[in-house]
């Protein structure tokens, strides 16, 4: 009986597991009903089971799960990279002032200002860009260049002199 | 897998926030069980819930819907568990040693005798566990805590049913050669004898 009971022990496993197929489950319990040995170990594997799951069902009962919960959220939160725009938008909303939107106007205005000042601040730098050569006059004397400046309005004229000529040795 | 779960994860799979505060709330309890069944350790177990529903967040878009849902959930509890389990695998096992004899509390006197020795019990097999690697004792939490069957073990664990049977019976085993003196004294209670070491590794 007992290498019965050794050579059985994987089938009651499965047995006790509820995995056992109907010809398995015959031969077990065929088995079972002369043999207390192997009853007990059934019993054994029950009580094991209860003594693993008890503890493991009594520290699900005093856990605050909601509070998992917003440490995901809280984590998301932290793991999210926002975008320029939802950064500048996070930005203005940091004001109560911006949450009523007056910052479109603001911006609005702001802009408006920059691109005066801008207009007034490039008018007084002289440009040179529309350059060109108006005229180019040759004469036996001198060399004339004239040069016209558009925007700017100034014409500005060189007068290129011949250098002496050198004496040669005779 | 119903027409609600499956809505349900193809709307964490677009990234709504929302539909994995639903899967939440239907399977942390499942994924805390696991979790402490694997670390034992309160804190730990939380830290693991909340890693999983994280990298699940993240991860679920992998899912393709030929499994059960929850199996693959599992797994990646299992994952993460027998992970933690690993780097903490030194604390577990000093503790053993540190209590591995079973000595009776001095709480005994305060309370009902049963429900102190019952206590005790759990205790020691919790030790028990704790030695165990750290596959063998998800095992167990899978078959005895969680219900599941061999065939939902063997695609939570990523393994043949053949192996998830021989780390049940290999973690029971291992369970009951720790708590050897119990076995004997439980033995003698019911009037049969203990059956000698092999013949029947079952009892406990």
């Amino acid at each position: 009986m007992k290498d019965f009971c050794s050579s059985i022990s994987k089938l009651l496993e499965k047995y006790f597991d509820q995995e056992a197929t109907g010809k398995e489950k015959l031969l077990v319990e065929g088995h079972l009903k002369d043999c207390p040995a192997c009853q007990d170990a059934l019993r054994s594997m029950e009580e094991l089971r209860t003594l693993i799951k008890t503890p493991v069902e009594e520290a699900i009962q005093k856990e605050d799960f909601p509070w998992v919960w917003q440490k995901i959220e809280r984590d998301f939160r932290l793991q999210e990279k926002p975008t320029w725009w939802q950064s500048l938008r996070s930005w203005l909303d940091v004001s109560p002032l911006f949450k009523k939107r007056v910052w479109i106007p603001a911006v609005a205005t702001l802009v408006v200002l920059l691109f005066i000042t801008a207009q007034i601040f490039f008018k007084k730098i002289p440009s040179y860009s529309g350059a060109s050569v108006v005229e180019y006059v040759e004469s036996e004397t001198n060399n004339v260049m004239v040069y016209d400046l558009e925007k700017a309005k100034v014409t500005v004229i060189w007068l290129f002199e011949e250098p002496e000529e050198e004496v040669s040795p005779s | 897998m119903n027409l609600e779960e499956t809505e349900m994860i193809s709307r964490c799979q677009r990234g709504d926030q929302e539909a994995l505060k639903e899967i939440f709330d239907k399977y942390h309890k499942k994924v805390y069980r696991i979790a402490y069944g694997v670390v034992r350790q309160r804190e730990e177990a939380l830290d693991i819930v909340q890693e999983v529903f994280i990298k699940l967040f993240h991860s679920i878009k992998n899912f393709k819907g030929r499994s059960h849902f929850y199996t693959y959930l599992y797994r990646m509890v299992m994952n993460t568990a027998i992970d933690h389990a690993r780097k903490t695998g030194k604390q577990f096992i000093s503790s053993l040693d540190e209590e591995g004899s079973f000595q009776p509390s001095d709480d005994l006197e305060k309370g009902p005798e049963r429900i102190l020795l019952q206590k005790e019990l759990e205790e020691r097999v919790r030790l028990a566990m704790d030695k165990l690697p750290a596959e063998q004792r998800a095992a167990l939490i899978f078959r005895d805590v969680e219900g599941l069957s061999y065939q939902e073990m063997a695609e939570a664990m990523g393994c043949s049913i053949g192996t998830v049977m021989s780390r049940l019976h290999y973690g029971r085993k291992r369970i009951q050669e720790l708590l050897k003196d119990y076995v004997e004294m439980q033995s003698q209670s019911r009037g049969t004898s203990p059956v000698s070491k092999g013949q029947n590794p079952q009892k406990l």
